[in-house]
């Protein structure tokens, strides 16, 4: 009996926190989602799926929704590939390497929303450091207005993107990559493996456990990633570099509908959610 | 080997990261060059990457607009308070997960993976309504620090027992039965063998959290609102988010000093982080 | 605590005497930040306030416009906002409608009503009820820059879109960006309507959407042409009015159009720049913008009738001057305007000029809505992916859908 308790009792306090914390906003998240609800929270009336069908059909949604498999596939593919690369030199001994995870851990240390306004500020067309650089190195004849399209801003907001996840990412394969024993190598290289052999069917495989989490993870966060666009070009200009967060602020507290904001809320939790189950079961597979 | 290849090696090395390094120390060089200069020197076109002179009024106006101290001491306490619940709870709920017989051991797991997938946008809408709802001294929780202490410390429960319970695991267990038989009762055990080996990860987990909790902003806009309560992000963020005009060198200084305390940490605990992460991902 | 205890207590702070005359009353005000000037102008009225009414204290929180009506929401929905708001006028009526904000009739007398400039005094007023008071008030007019004009040989700023685009040529010829045009964040929508209101066009009329009309057409080209022809500055969706104004400040674009508050701007960060105000330019009428921050009173507030004592206070002469002044605003009562501050002060009378030209932000619920559907399609028009015809016609479909609901 008491063997069966006390794992419980050991879990019990952090299992209240996380349920008394998020289980109450779910659930009113659960409820505006079917509410007609005013700009201030008040509901006046039950709506169904009312709320669900609005959003589906407003193309603006649709279009955000497809930008953020973009943008959610663009950051995380690219941090886990450049990650990869720089765990893979990171874990070479080499002169000052010290220096160089410290460095490459840097940009974890400000926060989204501070990095967003450092590099608004950098590619502010006017006084920014971006274009002058470029123009002292004699990369750009004039000014370019980074933010004023879509074409420009969506691409750089998914490399700001990148750079803030890769110091995390790279951590995770870094510790991934210590974590193999040297010997196999030797092993390898006695069975006369070239490098690219033994990095392709001996590294890879190991390493796949630690990059399937940081596939996880990284979606997640990144899925759900507010600060970057919403400083840099408030989904704008044209709703060209909404995604599905920044639109649902927008819905929620700009246009004063927080019902379908929430309907969108929980369309995002099912996606990544379907997203995690998926990718989970298909590694299980993949290994087993 | 030798020193030229090892010399050989470094080079090569450096010139792979030196792209990403460039990046990562332009936003650091942006914020000092504009965080330095003087506000029309900011404005003026070319701009260049060193002041004229270095304003040093900057800090001072700086330090008053956002109230600097004040923030900072508040930023401190609620990521130092947040990140000791989120340890307490997370360690033995770790400890369970990783070494006692846990029925329901994937479910709380997935569970916890869960809670990360919604979307903090909108669920502050719903933390605050409970928050205004929950008595706290004169008032609420609404507008105390203890609130977000709270919150902070179960959004990051997830990650903190992910991470300890799968080191925990690789902490043999031989060691701990040992001292059993040696006459010491579980909870010694644990407390005398195991826990000074879980430590590495236990520190881990806490700078993870610490700056988290530091860098967090939405929770911070949503509950905080007497001036004397802000936190430093918030401060920050305010001196740019919907004003008329905008002092860029004060935001770029202000960026730069809040962002300092977390790098250092991050340098000095470089090594243990890259060790702690390394077992804890073995899951 | 259960209320029966809090009962018992509350008797006992009463019997102890705790209670009553010794307790003052807290009033929380939420303020918006207009400038640095802000916090401390309200702590100092805060305290002016305390130390002619012992019994009041004055709580002040500042919030920024981008955060406010967020904070606003989520306070609400708690039950924990403040008693007195800073909101934008084209709020209101979702507070009123939702039930949030008190009347405000049965507090003022004639006296007080007159204190105001009506035309500013209307925008607050719902179904014939007053709910707002105007805290702030501005017009819109376009800033030249003297020195530039002149380089290119202008010696009077356009009157006319026709000489506007006339005098931009000659600018483009001295390498200077002529015209501000603003494409980003709020208010890009308003920015097209000085164009639209100047040629003839409404945004919104009988409660539908009217600026898809022929006017708002050709206003919408004329934009674009400027646009094209290189007469503005490059990238305009990348602009937000504080961009513009910062390159105005550096002489670097030779006119745009905004509010008064630039003025107290220059004068601190450019005091040298050599500039003029005049009119928006006009097609065939004169037209400009007209918008107040109102502040309101919530109707869950307990403390009422101090809150009422401090807003009379804050609409006095001495508070009403120093604010106004402070914060580059237009005077909202007539004892500010009386003030030789005001009634001296050349470049505000422009402003003060265009006053009868003005168009307010009608209170219609969807007005946000509207805002983001016409911002979203002058933008698309000026990154070229669509044409003004079929761009307008589409916000007009959106902005429908959501005026009057």
């Amino acid at each position: 009996m008491r063997r069966a308790l006390l794992p419980w009792l050991l879990v019990l306090p952090s299992l209240t926190l996380a349920l008394a914390v998020i289980l109450y906003p779910f659930w009113e998240i659960v409820r505006l989602s079917a509410s007609d609800v005013s700009r201030f929270g008040q509901v006046r009336g039950f709506a169904g799926v009312g709320n669900f069908a609005r959003v589906l059909a407003d193309p603006i949604f649709l279009a955000a929704l497809l930008r953020t498999l973009e943008w959610t596939a663009a950051v995380v593919g690219g941090t886990v590939l450049i990650s990869t690369g720089v765990a893979l030199v990171l874990v070479q001994d080499f002169w000052g390497r010290g220096i160089a995870r410290t460095l490459v851990l840097l940009p974890w240390s400000i926060s989204l929303s501070m990095a967003a306004i450092v590099w608004l500020w950098a590619f502010d067309g006017d006084h920014g450091m971006v274009n002058a650089t470029l123009s002292q190195l004699g990369l750009l004849g004039r000014n370019v207005q980074w933010m004023a399209r879509a074409d420009t801003a969506f691409p750089i907001e998914i490399g700001v993107g990148i750079l803030v996840s890769i110091p995390f990412t790279t951590t995770i394969l870094l510790g991934g990559l210590t974590s193999i024993p040297g010997d196999i190598y030797e092993a390898a290289s006695i069975d006369g493996a070239t490098r690219a052999q033994a990095f392709r069917h001996l590294t890879l495989p190991l390493l796949r456990s630690f990059i399937n989490i940081a596939v996880v993870l990284n979606v997640i966060y990144v899925f759900n990633s507010f600060p970057i666009i919403w400083v840099m070009t408030k989904g704008g200009p044209d709703n060209s570099t909404h995604i599905l967060v920044t639109y649902l602020y927008e819905l929620a507290f700009y246009l004063g509908r927080p019902g379908p904001a929430a309907a969108v809320s929980l369309v995002m939790l099912a996606i990544v959610f379907g997203f995690t189950v998926l990718y989970v079961r298909m590694q299980r597979e993949r290994s087993a | 080997m030798t020193a030229g290849r090892m010399l050989r090696r470094s080079l090569l090395c450096w010139l792979a990261l030196s792209p990403l390094l460039v990046l990562v120390i332009f936003p650091f060089a942006v914020m000092l060059s504009t965080g330095l200069k003087p506000i029309d020197e900011v404005l003026a076109w070319p701009p260049r990457w060193l002041p004229s002179h270095i304003a040093w009024r900057n800090f001072t106006d700086m330090w008053v607009a956002a109230d600097f101290g004040t923030a900072a001491a508040n930023s401190l306490l609620i990521s130092v308070l947040a990140t000791a619940l989120a340890i307490a709870v997370a360690v033995p709920a770790a400890y369970a997960m990783a070494r006692l017989e846990l029925r329901g051991r994937g479910l709380y797991r997935n569970f916890l993976l869960v809670t990360q997938m919604l979307s903090p946008i909108l669920l502050v809408l719903g933390l605050f309504r409970m928050a205004a709802a929950i008595p706290f001294g004169d008032g609420t929780l609404v507008d105390t620090r203890t609130g977000v202490v709270i919150i902070y410390g179960a959004f990051n429960i997830a990650f903190a027992v992910w991470m300890l319970a799968s080191y925990f695991a690789t902490i043999p267990r031989d060691l701990e039965e040992a001292a059993w038989l040696d006459g010491c009762t579980r909870a010694g055990a644990v407390l005398r063998i195991f826990m000074p080996l879980a430590l590495p990860a236990i520190s881990v987990t806490a700078i993870v959290t610490f700056v988290a909790a530091w860098n967090e902003f939405t929770v911070a806009l949503t509950m905080l609102r007497d001036p004397s309560k802000l936190t430093l992000t918030l401060r920050v963020v305010n001196l740019v988010a919907g004003r008329y005009s905008v002092q860029w060198n004060q935001v770029m200084l202000a960026t730069l000093l809040a962002t300092l305390p977390v790098a250092v940490i991050f340098a000095l605990l470089q090594r243990y982080l890259v060790q702690g992460l390394t077992l804890g991902a073995v899951k | 605590m259960s209320r029966r205890s809090g009962t018992i207590l509350a008797a006992a702070a009463l019997a102890l005497g705790l209670a009553g005359a010794a307790r003052a009353e807290t009033v929380r005000v939420t303020a918006a930040y207009y400038s640095d000037k802000t916090g401390p102008y309200f702590e100092q009225m805060a305290k002016e306030f305390h130390a002619a009414n012992p019994g009041i204290d004055i709580k002040i929180e500042v919030v920024n416009w981008d955060n406010l009506l967020q904070k606003l929401q989520t306070d609400i929905s708690g039950g924990t906002n403040s008693d007195i708001s800073i909101i934008g006028t084209r709020w209101l009526l979702d507070f009123v409608k939702d039930g949030q904000a008190e009347p405000l009739d049965g507090y003022m007398d004639s006296a007080f009503k007159g204190r105001f400039i009506g035309a500013f005094l209307a925008p607050g007023q719902i179904g014939g009820k007053t709910y707002g008071l105007p805290i702030a008030a501005s017009a819109r007019a376009m800033y030249y820059n003297k020195d530039l004009l002149a380089k290119a040989g202008i010696s009077a700023p356009p009157a006319t879109w026709e000489e506007l685009a006339a005098d931009a040529a000659k600018l483009k010829a001295q390498g200077i960006a002529a015209f501000g045009l603003q494409g980003k964040a709020i208010e890009t929508d308003v920015y097209w309507y000085y164009a639209l209101w100047t040629y003839g066009g409404d945004v919104v009329k009988d409660g539908k959407a009217a600026f898809a009309s022929d006017a708002g057409v050709k206003a919408l080209t004329m934009y674009k042409s400027l646009i094209d022809k290189g007469y503005t500055e490059d990238g305009p969706t990348n602009y937000t009015r504080e961009d513009l104004q910062n390159l105005f400040k550096q002489g670097r674009v030779a006119m745009m159009i905004t509010a008064p508050f630039l003025i107290n701007q220059i004068e601190k960060e450019a005091p040298k720049l050599n500039y003029g105000i005049a009119p928006v330019p006009k097609e065939t009428r004169n037209a400009t913008y007209a918008v107040t921050d109102s502040v309101v009173l919530f109707k869950n507030s307990k403390v009422k009738k101090a809150a009422w004592k401090f807003l009379d206070f804050l609409f006095t002469k001495d508070p009403r001057v120093a604010f106004t002044k402070g914060e580059g605003f237009l005077p909202t009562t007539k004892a500010e305007a009386a003030d030789p501050y005001f009634a001296q002060n050349a470049r505000l009378q422009t402003f003060v000029n265009l006053l009868p030209n003005a168009h307010f932000a009608p209170t219609v619920t969807g007005w946000e809505d509207t805002a983001k559907a016409v911002s979203d399609a002058v933008q698309s028009v000026y990154l070229g992916k669509d044409q003004p015809a079929p761009a307008l016609k589409h916000a007009a479909e959106l902005a429908d859908q959501a005026l009057g609901k």
